[in-house]
Order: structure tokens, then sequence, then C-alpha cells
């Protein structure tokens, strides 16, 4: 018995003795000048599997491109955006590609995760994507079932919130991904209210009347969450708008997902393209858009690796993954769009994005969004 | 040879006493038989002595040692106080063959092979069970896993041998025989048996002596026909012989060692072997069934309730005038039912203190 | 000198005491388990009280405008008390009265269900009785949420829920099931209940097996008619029975979570598990709160059922000797009544395997035509550029679904060696010491665990470990997963052990065979079976087990059920009904090659 207590306690010291982590945020503030060839060598001289974590599925394949590259030992895994930060606290990640800046914010504030802008693709970064760094955008378009009588082109956002519209918009549920509420909580900005009062007038040729609600947002809010169902994925959004039988559907999902196999992407329309094909706007939005980030994970042990892998995907050659279909649009602005896709800045016009301190002010708005999840 | 001493052993689980200030002393090379109800304390006893319950007073000793002192903070282990315990339910392990449940205990002792297999040959072949050795313990009948579960028991040859009521799972014919047998080997043996059973005829029939228990306690120790002959108070008179002692309710009137008891209608006089003293009037009259007999030349009359005649004796039910007497007439006779018969009080009966139920004296009884 | 001489024999007394309750394993057992599971439940309990007024990062501190780790009691006054915008009523009430709801249905469900069917096989001379008692603990076997997303491929249609596509029942059938069906309470409380069935159907279907006939054939006897019987003799005798099934059911479709989010989602249909998740990912005080909440419910629910059982103890143990059973003759009734169980159990055990099958074949969804079928998501290459959809081969070429199938089984097999053992343990020193204080508490301690909400219990470890640098991985994932189910292997121990006269061990003690010897040589030996399905249950619930583990699965070894929640959450359909079947697979492998080779089985773990 005491052999085995003995054997016990000396199993848990040997456990214990982590090394010392290097302070990884110090390491990146003195790297932010390197060039790439001395990230290269100071990279390839760390050890030990390199780890990175993202909520999109293609870091895996950025992941085995760039260890093929270096002969570096990856490991990459697709986690949600929450469950990131979890893991963050409990093991060691090196690099993470996150979405939610608001969250994001919190997070570097917190010490958690590091800004690091590539040296190399500065210059081509606009200055409001610097930081948090955005190494692309995804947006999430109004996109209907073409087929039959009924197709919902709309022209205008107020549209989906008219009672013909009940049970014919599939959308995401708010509190299952925070950008979906993020972009909600965009609505209320002054803004987009503004925004959205002028499109009502367009639509209805009258003057808004707020009532109780706040702003033309809470309004809008207030009458299209009631016409949703929430969809699991949007990937499973888009194959059921997809199907024959879904004629007269509309749907708020991810564009890139016109791209998979399952989906019947004949049948779909991105609101956006028609418009941009037959030269109207959709009032005052046709969906929104969010920036994925990447960062440097404060517990990393390879940081260099880390630092060096997000320049990688702010390269040409890195974002191949996501540049070779619609919907993902680098954060370098020398990487055009798919051949067949709409600019970025056709999407910067016509998308709300999300601003981060705008969403960490009014976050009460959730408990506003709340109560139309009912 | 093998003595075993307790000194006001108790047990208690909680706030319920199991067995309360015990002494005891067993001679070497003795039978005991530790006997009373359901409950009694007599199974704790012999756990406790065999080590498997821990007391929580007192001292036991075997053969001299000390294998446990409450005060001392001696306990030794069941294994190191060289006995041996044949449980009620034989506890013969399932999956291993007769051989193997006889062997297990030895190869633990670290024997040679050669030994074991002699030593299990020669209980096999003391026991008639030779036949069984490969068999498993599901394949035998009830008779013939107890001779396994004895053999199991014998093989390390212990100097005492403890017994939780083994035969009370066999039939009447078996544990007849078995009795025979136990009496046999406890010759054979050379050693101490401590035997626990709720069956008085058991104990008579069996033991050297018995230890008679009741709610913890001990009633009479004593070897079993002094037991049946001179109880120490009506538990034991009661639990004793069979058909049970009668008890005969009555008021007294002393005069030295002689006394005139009434009982209902009847008047007797009592003359005891030695001095009475009483607390009060009050009495109860223990006379065994035996020493009521029926003859034409009885002094009283009464009716016959019931008889259950067996062949070898007949138990007679009578009503005395509102007392109800059990007698027994040996040789096949038998009594209509409701016929009038005569009786008398042969000499012996037990006088006890109705106040404290204790044994007053013995003596001869003659009706008036 | 008079005082000395009697403290000498004080001291005496109690080292001979303590020397003496210490020579005793059973003792050591029961305090070594005392200490470990009142570190591995009370301390969880007990961190997460404390995170109940805990300002955590993020938007907590913000909304309580409070400093990352203050007291607080905002967390109770936003789950509680909280009016604006009906916050509370929304996050909380309503989906507490939906989980009563769900969560009593289902008991009843289960207990109607498989209490029907275990007095169907043990009391009457019913068809096919040998297939019924095979699958019936199918369901149990297949992980939770397998029913559910049968029951929505199966059943939805283009009139309810999204109102997009037509499942296998409306475009191969024709038939269109109302929204009620498919969608909401009665789906949720329906397949949770036909997943713990086998609780009742094992429980009571022990009782009924082990019933002393003459009970019944007493009243037969005094002419009291059949159904009179089974009113009035056969359910009392099996109450108790029926008691612990509502206590395991109830906890566990309490904490149920893929369930309500397969089927509940589609309508707005939430429960507090479903709120729980969410609020865990933001507002981890109140998440807790509502843990906390789940727990006193499954605390309330074993005390009742304790002091139920207690009082009613004399039936319990009606497990005697068992005459000739007379079996009632269904007559005419038989071959329907059959039938009838026989199509059920199809369609809740082998209908989801082959429509898994099915739609792990299919490319594009809702079209079964043999045109768009293929194997590539089994065992096809190139998939990337070739349908630019989940990874690049079949899930029968990726090596990471092999490394995640050995680390699943891996962990798996540890914890049913930690728990199993610890099952046996726990028997051993509870059976020995029955009714003592110390056997007691170690007993409830021990099933504890199960009253605690499985992603609660992940998350709870979780936090702690981030204390203890050398506690992660797969140690905590094997660590979380033995104390979970060590419910189930104690209680199959404790059942074992009560079967088994203490006379069996002293037999062997008297002998001084030393107490592991005893152990392996007598003990384990005849008990065998009971204590090795006391290794299976835990093995078989590891292997399908995802909330538990959803949290603390490390990034570089993902086990085979968060690979397929991934692979779902991304919408890789086939890929995912792919390695759900081959989970099953694998589990129903796993039980029959263990039950065939030691005749452990499911039904005696759960202690029937």
């Amino acid at each position: 018995m005491k052999k085995f207590l003995a054997l016990l306690m000396a199993a848990c010291m040997l456990l214990s003795a982590v090394p010392a982590l290097a302070d990884v945020a110090d390491t990146v503030a003195a790297a932010a000048d390197l060039t790439h060839d001395e990230l290269v060598e100071k990279a390839l001289a760390e050890t030990g599997t390199f780890v990175v974590a993202g909520t999109t599925s293609r870091i895996t394949t950025a992941a085995e491109a760039f260890a093929e590259l270096y002969g570096i030992e990856i490991n990459s895994t697709n986690l949600k955006d929450l469950e990131i930060y979890t893991k963050l606290e409990s093991e060691s990640i090196d690099m993470v590609m996150i979405q939610d800046g608001a969250q994001l914010l919190d997070a570097i504030d917190a010490g958690i995760v590091i800004n690091y802008v590539p040296a190399s693709v500065k210059a081509d970064v606009s200055e409001e994507d610097q930081y948090p760094l955005a190494h692309q955008f995804t947006n999430k378009l109004f996109i209907y079932n073409n087929l039959g009588d009924d197709v919902p082109a709309i022209h205008n956002v107020w549209e989906l919130t008219d009672p013909s519209m009940k049970e014919r918009i599939i959308f995401k549920s708010p509190t299952g991904e925070q950008v979906n509420m993020n972009f909600l909580i965009m609505l209320t900005s002054e803004k987009w209210s503004k925004k959205l009062e002028e499109a009502y007038k367009a639509w209805k040729g009258e003057d808004i009347d707020l009532g109780d609600y706040p702003t033309a947002g809470h309004k809008w809010i207030a009458e299209f969450l009631p016409n949703c169902q929430f969809g699991k994925s949007d990937t499973n959004i888009a194959e059921e708008i997809s199907q024959e039988t879904a004629a007269g559907k509309i749907g708020l999902f991810v564009l890139s997902k016109l791209r998979s196999s399952s989906v019947l992407s004949d049948n779909l329309t991105p609101a956006q393209y028609a418009a941009s094909a037959e030269g109207y706007t959709v009032e005052p939005f046709s969906g929104f858009m969010y920036p994925i980030y990447a960062m440097v994970s404060a517990n990393a042990n390879r940081p260099y690796t880390a630092m060096l892998f997000i320049e990688y995907v702010m390269t040409a050659e890195g974002f191949a993954p996501w540049g070779k279909s619609i919907g993902a649009y680098s954060g370098n602005s020398a990487i055009p769009e798919k051949e067949g896709d709409l600019p970025l800045s056709v999407w910067k016009d016509t998308l709300v994005e999300e601003d981060p301190e705008y969403i960490l002010d009014n976050f009460e708005v959730e408990d506003f969004v709340r109560q139309y999840l009912q | 040879m093998p003595e075993i001493i307790l000194k006001n052993v108790s047990k208690r689980f909680g706030k319920f006493v199991a067995v309360d200030d015990l002494n005891l002393n067993i001679e070497s090379n003795s039978f005991i038989t530790l006997l009373g109800p359901s409950g009694c304390g007599k199974t704790t006893t012999l756990r406790m002595i065999a080590g498997l319950e821990t007391p929580t007073e007192g001292t036991i000793s075997i053969d001299g040692n000390v294998v446990f002192d409450a005060d001392r903070g001696i306990n030794l282990a069941p294994n190191k106080r060289d006995v041996g315990f044949l449980f009620q339910n034989y506890a013969l392990w399932p999956h291993m063959t007769v051989y193997q449940n006889i062997a297990f205990g030895l190869e633990n002792l670290k024997w040679d092979k050669k030994r074991i297999a002699d030593r299990v040959h020669e209980l096999l072949e003391m026991l008639r069970i030779g036949e069984f050795e490969k068999r498993y313990p599901a394949e035998l009948s009830g008779g013939q896993q107890q001779r396994v579960a004895i053999a199991r028991t014998l093989a390390p040859g212990p100097k005492v041998l403890f017994m939780d009521e083994p035969l009370s799972n066999l039939d009447a014919k078996l544990r007849m025989e078995m009795r025979t047998e136990l009496k046999r080997l406890h010759r054979d043996t050379d050693s101490t048996f401590v035997y626990v059973t709720h069956d008085q005829l058991e104990a008579m029939t069996l033991s050297t002596r018995v230890c008679i228990m009741e709610g913890g306690l001990l009633q009479q120790y004593a070897p079993p026909l002094e037991m049946y002959n001179n109880p120490a108070n009506l538990f034991v008179a009661d639990f004793m012989g069979n058909p049970t002692i009668n008890f005969i309710d009555g008021t007294a009137q002393m005069e030295g060692s002689k006394a005139t008891i009434t009982l209902g209608n009847i008047q007797a006089e009592f003359t005891a072997d030695k001095p009475i003293s009483l607390t009060g009037k009050d009495v109860v009259l223990g006379v065994r069934p035996e020493h009521i007999h029926i003859s034409d030349a009885g002094k009283r009359e009464a009716v016959v309730y019931s008889t259950l005649p067996t062949g070898m004796e007949t138990t007679v039910k009578l009503d005395a005038e509102g007392i109800m007497l059990t007698a027994v007439v040996f040789g096949d006779v038998d009594y209509p039912i409701d016929s009038h018969v005569r009786f008398d009080f042969s000499k012996t009966a037990v006088l006890f203190d109705k106040a404290t139920g204790k044994n007053v004296a013995r003596g001869a009884l003659r009706i008036k | 000198m008079q005082q000395t001489q009697t403290g000498k024999v004080k001291f005496s007394r109690i080292k001979g005491r303590l020397h003496a309750w210490f020579s005793k394993p059973a003792n050591i057992i029961l305090l070594v388990f005392l200490i470990a599971l009142t570190v591995l439940t009370l301390y969880p309990l007990l961190s997460l009280l404390m995170e109940t007024f805990t300002v955590h990062m993020g938007k907590e501190a913000r909304a309580a405008k409070l400093p990352v780790g203050a007291f607080t009691w905002y967390h109770f006054q936003r789950v509680f008390a909280t009016r604006d915008n009906n916050y509370s009523w929304i996050q909380f009430y309503k989906p507490l009265l939906n989980t009563l709801a769900v969560s009593v249905t289902s008991s009843v469900i289960a207990i109607l269900f498989g209490g029907m069917v275990a007095f169907l096989v043990t009391r009457t001379n019913l068809k096919y009785k040998k297939f019924v008692s095979a699958v019936f603990t199918f369901p149990y076997i297949m992980p939770s949420w397998t029913l559910a997303l049968f029951w929505e491929t199966f059943f939805k249609n283009v009139n309810i829920g999204l109102k997009t596509s037509n499942g296998i029942m409306a475009s191969v059938f024709g038939v269109y099931m109302p929204e009620w069906f498919v969608y909401g309470y009665f789906p949720i409380a329906l397949v949770l209940g036909l997943h713990y069935a086998p609780f009742a159907y094992i429980l009571i279907g022990g009782i009924l097996r082990n019933m002393d006939a003459n009970l019944e054939e007493a009243a037969t006897i005094l002419r009291t008619p059949r159904w009179r019987i089974i009113w009035r003799i056969t359910l009392p005798i099996v109450k108790p029975a029926m008691l612990s099934t509502f206590l395991l059911v109830f906890a566990s479709s309490m904490s149920a979570y893929s369930v309500p989010v397969f089927l509940g989602s589609p309508v707005r249909y939430y429960v507090l598990s479903t709120t729980m998740k969410e609020l865990m990912n933001t507002y981890k005080g109140q998440a807790y709160i509502i843990v906390g909440v789940m727990i006193l419910f499954g605390v309330a629910i074993l005390m009742l059922n304790q002091k139920v059982t207690n009082s009613r103890k004399q039936f319990t143990t009606v497990t005697g000797k068992s005459g000739q059973i007379s079996k009632i003759d269904l007559k005419r009734a038989n071959a329907p009544i059959a039938i009838i169980l026989v199509i059920i159990l199809l369609l809740v055990a082998v209908v989801p395997l082959v429509t898994f099958a099915l739609e792990s074949l299919i490319i594009k969804a809702g079209d079964y035509s043999l045109g768009n079928m293929t194997l590539d998501f089994w065992v096809g290459t190139g998939l990337d550029k070739r349908l630019d959809q989940g990874d690049s081969t079949g899930i029968l070429l990726n090596p990471k679904v092999w490394k995640a199938l050995g680390y699943s089984l891996g962990l798996a097999v540890t914890c049913s060696v930690i728990a199993g053992t610890s099952g046996i343990l726990v028997g051993y020193g509870v059976a020995k010491r029955r009714g003592s204080r110390l056997a007691n508490w170690v007993s409830s301690l021990s099933f504890f665990p199960y009253l605690m909400p499985s992603l609660a219990f992940g998350a709870i470890y979780l936090a702690m470990s981030s204390n203890i640098t050398w506690l992660h991985g797969f140690l905590l994932l094997a660590l979380v997963g033995s104390v979970k189910y060590l419910p189930f292997a104690s209680r199959s121990g404790v059942n074992a052990m009560l079967q088994l006269s203490g006379e069996i061990e002293e037999a062997a003690l008297i002998t001084g065979v030393p107490w592991w010897k005893r152990m392996l040589r007598v003990i384990f030996p005849i008990q065998k079976s009971s204590f090795l399905s006391g290794y299976l249950l835990p093995m078989v619930s590891c292997m399908r087990e995802l909330s538990l583990f959803v949290l603390i699965v490390p990034t570089s070894n993902t086990i085979l059920t968060t690979m397929l929640m991934q692979y779902s959450e991304k919408g890789w359909a086939q890929f995912g009904n792919a390695i759900n079947l081959l989970i099953i697979v694998v589990v129903l492998l796993v039980n029959f090659t263990v039950n065939k080779l030691t005749g452990a089985s499911i039904d005696k773990g759960v202690g029937g």
C-alpha cells in the first residue's frame, strides 16, 4: 500500500512537471516585423505537434498542405466557435480560426488569443480588417427556391415580414450560432435602423409606425422571426430548400453551401445574384457577412509556426481550399473572388456587416430576440 | 487438547445486544451445543469464537492462547485460530470439483501435491464419497454435499470444529443418519466440537454439554440430561423435551422442604430435595409428560381431549377439570376421544417461582 | 497510577478495534470509495454550486457589470426572476414544464411498454419469445439519437416542420403524418420511452421471472379471475421495480439532449437540457443553475423511490424458488399480439439500421433511386474533388475514422475496466457491511453520478481539470467515463454479491486464503457473468456516448461520436450516417461477442 502511494505520488509529480510557457504575447509582439524567411527559420526551430482549430472545416485541408510544405507534424480540428474557447482553457492549441468578433474582442482583452498581422501581407489588408485580423469573409444570403409559381424573389426585406411569408423562411437559430444573433443586433444600430425605415417607406409607400419598438430594426426582427423556421445547419437548410418539394421557400444561409454535392443548387437562386443580374437592389440588404479571424493562441507551444501558418493562409496558395468555391472572400485584397461570384466590394455594399464594438454594447438585444424564437 | 474459554463476552450491533456478558468454559474434547430459538445469539457466539465476528467486549482463548481480548487489543484472524467451520448451507464452491473443494484450503497451507492428494483421498474414503471426486457440487445430493463440506472442513485437521446448523437442510431420515456419523466423527477426530442448533433433540442426542441461550443471555450450561431433569428456569424447561413439559399454575403453602400446592381443584403435596425459598405464593409446577400416569388406579379423573399415537408411544392430551395436561403412554395404546380416564402424578416434578421464573427445587409430587 | 492503567487499556482497546476494523477488506474498500467518491462526486457538485455565484468571462461580466470571478446573484435573478422580455419564462419555466412533461410521459411509456413485454415474455405462451427478448435491448444499445434521427427521416413531410421535403413514409408510401406525431412533445417522449423501455423490461421481467408462483396460485385456488390476480397481486409485487424504472428513465430523459434537439427544435419545442447547452456557451452561471435544478429533481425522485421501496421491502425479497409457473394461454390472441410486437421491434430496432445504411448511400437528399446511390461515402477516394463535400475518402478508407474508432474502443475498454472493477469492489463492500451507515453512504454516492446530466458532468470536470495539470486528455476522459458509469457497475456488483451467501467466502477465509485470492479464485468465478455484465454496460454506454465527452475530448484525438456530431453539424449527412451505422455495428458486435463468450448481458448489468 505504501509502495503504491509512493509510486502514485511520483507519477503525479512527473505529470505535473510541464515546461513553463514562454510568454507568447511578447513573442508575437516582437515578431511583428519579421520577414517570411526569418519566420520560417524560427518556426522550423520549434518542436512538437502543431495544433490548429477552426470553425471552418477547410482548415484541415489548408493545414495538411502547410504541413507538407514545411515538413511539420500537424493536427487540425473543426470546432464550433464557443467550443474553441472552452478548449483553449484546457489544452494547448497553437492557432485558431474563429468567428464572432464581439466574443473575440473579449478573448483578446482576457489574453486568451493574440492578434498578429504578418508583415508580408500587411499592405494588402485594409486597416479595419487588421485588428482583429480578418482572414476571410463569409456571407449568409437570402437564397430562394426558384421553382413553382410563387417564387419569393424578394426586392425588399420587409416582404419577409408579410404574413404570407409565414413558415416559408428557413434560418438557423440565432441562439445556435452567434453570428446570426450578431446580424440581428446590428439591425438595431442607427445605420441599419435608418436604412430599414427607408426601405419600409419604399415598400409600403408610407412612413413606418414603430409603435412600442425602439427602432425599425426591432420591428423587423419582431415581424421577421415569427415567419421563420429553424434548420439544424446551413448545409441542412441548403439541402432542404433545394428540394423540388420546397417550392416557395426562402432561406438565409451560407452561400458556399451551394457547392455541396447533396444540394440541388440549380433550384436555388441567391436574391443578390438575381438583383445584380437584373439591375435592381434588395432593399436595404440581401443578407449579412462576417469575418473569420486568424489568431495566435496564448498557450501556443509553437508561436512562430502559428504566425507562419497565419501568413500562409493569407496568401493565395494558403487560401486555395476556401477560394476554390464561391462564398469565401480573403481578407487579403490581392486575392480575387472565385469566378462567377460577386466581388467582396459588392457584398460590402449590400450586406450587413458586424461591428464587434456595437454588439458588445448592445448585447441585451439578445433578450428581445429570444422572445420571438418561442 | 484444546479448551475454549469465553470471559465476559458481549456483542452489540448498534443498540441491539446480540450476546450479553457471556461466560463459557468449553472443555477440551467435548461436544458442545449452542441451543436456542432463532435470534438468541448462538450463531453470533459461534462466529465470535471462530473469528468471523469481532466481539465488543471480553476475552476468548483457545487452547491457552488468547485469540481475542478487547482490553489488550488482541484479535487473531480466523485462519490463525486453527479451527474448522461447517456452514449451514455447506458453502461449497460451485465452480470447483469435489476434489478441488477439499484441496483448495490445503494448497493454501503450502502443502506439497502428494501430501494434499493423500489427505483428500483419506477424507473421501472416510466419508465414503470417493466416487464423486470429479463431480461438481451441483451434481450431488444434499447428503453428499454435506459430506463434502465436512471433508473440506476436516482436511487441515483443525483442533476445534465449529458447526452452524449443519443438518437443517437435510430431510429427516438423512439428518438422523448424519447425527450418528457426527458423533462417530467426534470420537475419531479427537477434537472439540462446537455445534449450533435450534433443535433440542439434536442437542440432547449429540452433545456432552448444552449451552442454552435466549435474548443474548446464557440460560443454562449443563449436560443434556441434567438440563432435561433439572432445568434452570421456565424457558429452559419449556425448550427442552418433546412433547413439551406441562406447566401448571398454582399457589404454595410452605412447611420446611414440603409444600402444599393448590392447582385449580387439585390439592397436591410437593416434597423438595432441598429447603424451599419463595418470593411469593404463586408458583408454576413443571411436570414432564412421561411423569403423568394414566391408569385405572389414578387418583383423579380427566377427559381425553385428543390423542397422537405413534406406535412406540402415544401422546395424550387431557382435560383435568379445566387444567390441560399432556401425558405420554408407552406402547401401542389409544383412547377414544372424550372418554374418561384416571391419572396420577408420578414422583418427579420441578417447582418454579412464578415471579422470577427460576427453578426453586426439584422434588416429588403427590396428589392429596 | 490507576489512571494511566485505565488509559493504557483504553488505548489498546481502541487500537484493537481499529485493527479489527481495518483487518476486514470490506471496510478498507468502503473507506477508500467513500473518500474517492466524495472527491469525485461531491467536489464537482460543490464546484457547480460555486459556479452559480461566480461571474464568468464574456457577456456575463458585461451584463452583471462585475469583474470576472466576482460573487454575484445575477445568475439566479436571471434564471428565476427576470420578467423583462419574458426571459425567465422563456429560458427556464417553460422548458422546465416541457422537461417534466416529456420525462414523466417517457417514464410511463417505458414502464407500460417494457412491463407489458416483460409480462408477455415471462408469463404467457407468446410466440417468437426468443426474437423479442433478443431484440428488445437493441434500442438501448444504440445511441439515443438513432431513433430520433430515424423518426424524423422516416416521417417528415412537406406539410410539417420545415415543410420542404418528404421522408420515406411520405415519398414511398404516400402517408403524411401530422405534425404532433413527428415533432415536439409526443415523439420526444415516445422515442425516449422506447429507448429506455429495456430498463423496465429487465427490472420488471426479473421480478416476474423470480416471483414465487405460489403467490398467484394461492389466488387462483381462491377462484380469483385472471385479470384480478394481475391487478391485485402481480402489479403490487412489481411496483418497486416500476418505481426503480421510473427513477432511471426520468433522470435519463431529463438530461437527454440529442433527442429533443432533433425532434423539438424544428417546432420550437425546448427543454431544460437544450437551454442548458445553449447557456453553457455564453452564460455558464445560469447553465449551472439549470443543472442544479435537474439534479434536485433527480435526488427528489431517488429519495421518494427509496422511501417507498424501503417500507415495502418485503416485496423485493420475493425472489425465492421459482416453481413451475402456469403460463397464460393467449389462445387466438397469441399470433396477432406476437406479430404486432415483432413489427414494433423491427421498426424501432432494425429499420433504423436499414435507413442509416440507405442514407449513407444516396448523394442528393430525398432521392432513393438507384442512380442516386454510391458507395463513395464508405470506400470512395478523391471525394473532395468529385463531390466537393466532406472528407476526401470514404469513412472506411479514412485513417482519421480508424484512429477515432481505436480511441473510442480504448476509452470504452478503460472505462469499463475501471468502472466494472470498482463496481465489484463496491458491491463486495456494500454487501459485506450491509445496512451499515458506511455501506449506505457508499452505495448512494456510487449512484449519484447517474443523476448528473452528462453534458454538465463533462463541463464540471473540464473546469476542475484546468486546475490539475496532469489531468487532461485520455486520463480525464477515462476518469469521467468511469465515474459516470459507476452506477451501473456498482448496481450489478451489489446485486451479484447479495446473491452470494457470505459463507462462500468465509469457508475460504477460515483456511487462511488471502483476500485477493478469495476474490479471484472464489467470488469472481462464481458470479462471473453478473460481474462481467458490470463491465459490459459501461463499455457499451461509453462507445455510444456523446454529451459526456463532447467538451473534454482533446482536439488531437476525436472519438467516433464527436466525429459523427461534427459531420452532422456540418451537414455531411452521408458520412454522418455511415459513422452512425459503424458505431451501432461495433457496439452490437461487442455486445454479442461478450455475451456469447462469457454469458454476460446488458440485462444482468442493469440488475435484473
